[in-house]
C-alpha cells in the first residue's frame, strides 16, 4: 500500500478521492489523516474532492435534531471551558502523560517569568501608569507564543516573542485587534516571527479590558481584504495589571 | 433505497439557504445578506458562542441528515453531530479560507467523523432480504440498463453534469459511497457485483470525473 501512496499524482488523486468518498478501510483512512498535516499535495487533492463532491450532500433529506442536542453541546463546551488545561476527559490516558500539558506548563512558566520580569521593570520606571498585558497563545493547545504589553500613557504596545514561530514559505503573520463593540478587527500590521516589535496605537481608542489580539497567517503583503482571512496562529485578550 | 427529494422540481438552486434575519457575527450588519460561514468560523475562533449557535441553527438539520444517512442510527447520529460541533468550535481557528469554503469545511469535519465511526466499527450491512434477492439475480449486462438509485438531476451543478457522463451503475457507486457511506464490500453486495469490479468502477469514475470537472 505504501508504494501506492508514494506514487504519481494520479494515484494521489485516487487516494484523496476515495478518502473523501469514504470507501477507504479504517487503516487507510488513518494513514491519510496522519499524512494530511504534513503532505500539502495530498491535502490539496483532498480539498479538491471535498469541494467538488460537497454538492452531493444536497441529496440527503435534512433531519431535525432533538431539542436536547444543542443543550448537550453547550454543556460539553461549558465543561471543557471550566478545565483550565485542555485535557480531554474522554481520553483514557493519564493527564500527567500528556506532553502538550507539560509543554503548556513550561511555556506558561516562561511566559510568567517574562511577564513578572517586565512588570518589575515597568514598576521601577513608573508606578502610576496602568499596564495592559496580553498573552497570545495557540488556539489548539494554548501554548503561549507572544506576550504583549502596553501602558496607557505611551500609546504604544510592545510585542515580545517567546520563541521562533515556523511559518510556511510565502506567508506572513499579521496582527489584529478588536475591542468589544467594534464592527471588525483592525490590522496593526505585519509582524516578523521571533522579533520583538513596538507598534503605535495613535489612531485607536485606548485599550479596553478583554480587547482581543490575534496573529493570523496571511499573504506576504498582508490580508488582501483588510480583514483576517488565514488561520489564527496566536490569540489572547488584554488584561489590566493592577 | 430511493431518496426523498429536497427540491420537488428542477428549480435553480436557491442562492444560499438562509435564515436571513439572524446576524451571524457582529461584523454582519447589512440587512438581507446570505449566511456568512467564514465570519461565523472566525467568530467561533474568537470564542463567540453565539456564532456557533447560529451555525447550529443554520446547518444542524442538514448535517444530521448527512450523518444519519451514513451511520443509520438516530442516537449515534446525534452523538456524532454533537462531537462535530465541539470539533468545529475547537478547530475553527485552523480553518484556512485558501483551502476551501467554510461551509465545505464544516461538512467535511462532520462527514469524516461519521465515516470514521462506521469504518472503525466495521459495520455489517443489513440488507433487506427482498433487495438482496433482486440484486444477486441481476445479470452482468443488466447493470448497463440499471436505473438511477438516486434522483440526482434536480439540482444541477458542475459535478452533476459530469456524473451524467458516467454509466448509471458507476454513478450509483459514487452515490452509495459518498451519500450512504458504503464501503467497497457493501457496494458490491448491494449491486451484486464482484468486489474487484466495484473497486475498478470507483477508481475509473474518479478519474473520469476529474477529467470532466477539470
Amino acid at each position: 500500500m505504501n508504494t501506492e501512496l508514494n506514487d504519481s499524482g494520479e494515484s494521489l488523486h485516487e487516494l484523496a478521492g476515495e478518502y473523501v468518498l469514504g470507501t477507504l478501510p479504517a487503516s487507510q483512512r488513518e494513514d491519510v489523516e496522519r499524512r494530511l498535516p504534513v503532505d500539502p499535495e495530498l491535502q490539496a487533492a483532498v480539498d479538491y474532492w471535498e469541494a467538488r463532491l460537497l454538492h452531493l450532500t444536497d441529496l440527503v433529506e435534512p433531519q431535525t435534531p432533538s431539542p436536547r442536542l444543542w443543550a448537550r453541546i453547550q454543556r460539553s463546551l461549558d465543561e471543557s471551558a471550566r478545565q483550565t488545561v485542555p485535557v480531554s476527559r474522554t481520553r483514557q490516558s493519564k493527564w500527567w502523560d500528556s506532553l502538550s500539558l507539560w509543554r503548556g506548563f513550561a511555556a506558561a512558566g516562561m511566559a510568567a517569568t517574562l511577564v513578572l520580569g517586565s512588570l518589575l521593570l515597568t514598576r521601577t520606571i513608573s508606578d502610576s501608569s496602568p499596564t495592559w498585558l496580553v498573552v497570545l497563545a495557540t488556539p489548539q493547545n494554548l501554548a503561549p507564543g507572544w506576550v504583549m504589553q502596553a501602558s496607557n500613557q505611551s500609546r504604544e504596545i510592545e510585542l515580545i516573542p517567546l520563541g521562533v514561530t515556523e511559518l510556511p514559505p510565502d506567508k506572513a503573520l499579521q496582527l489584529w485587534t478588536k475591542a468589544e463593540g467594534w464592527q471588525a478587527p483592525v490590522s496593526l500590521g505585519l509582524v516578523k516571527p521571533g522579533e520583538p516589535v513596538k507598534i503605535r496605537l495613535d489612531e485607536l481608542p485606548p485599550l479596553q479590558p478583554n480587547q482581543l489580539f490575534e496573529l493570523t497567517l496571511e499573504q506576504p503583503t498582508g490580508s488582501p481584504t483588510g480583514k483576517p482571512t488565514g488561520p489564527i496562529q496566536f490569540i489572547g485578550r488584554a488584561a489590566k495589571v493592577i | 433505497m430511493s431518496v426523498k427529494r429536497l427540491y420537488a422540481s428542477p428549480m435553480p438552486r436557491p442562492a444560499r439557504r438562509g435564515n436571513y434575519n439572524q446576524p451571524v457575527a457582529d461584523q454582519l450588519s447589512a440587512p438581507p445578506s446570505p449566511f456568512d460561514y467564514e465570519a461565523a468560523l472566525r467568530a467561533c475562533a474568537r470564542g463567540e458562542r453565539s456564532a456557533l449557535q447560529n451555525l447550529y441553527e443554520q446547518e444542524s438539520p442538514r448535517l444530521l441528515g448527512v450523518v444519519q444517512r451514513i451511520v443509520r442510527d438516530a442516537a449515534l447520529a446525534e452523538d456524532i453531530v454533537h462531537d462535530a460541533f465541539i470539533r468545529i468550535w475547537n478547530k475553527a481557528a485552523t480553518y484556512d479560507q485558501a483551502r476551501g469554503s467554510a461551509r465545505g469545511w464544516i461538512f467535511s469535519v462532520t462527514r469524516h467523523l461519521a465515516l470514521n465511526a462506521v469504518r472503525n466499527n466495521a459495520r455489517q450491512m443489513q440488507m433487506d432480504p427482498d433487495e438482496e434477492g433482486e440484486t444477486s439475480h441481476a445479470a452482468i449486462d443488466g447493470w448497463q440498463e440499471q436505473t438511477d438509485a438516486f434522483d440526482w438531476r434536480v439540482n444541477p451543478g458542475r459535478i452533476e453534469a459530469c456524473l451524467e457522463q458516467l454509466e448509471p451503475v458507476r454513478r450509483n457507486c459514487v452515490f452509495h459511497a459518498y451519500v450512504d457511506g458504503y464501503s467497497h464490500q457493501e457496494i458490491a453486495q448491494r449491486l451484486g457485483a464482484p468486489l474487484g469490479t466495484v473497486k475498478a468502477w470507483i477508481r475509473r469514475s474518479l478519474t473520469a470525473l476529474r477529467e470532466c470537472i477539470g
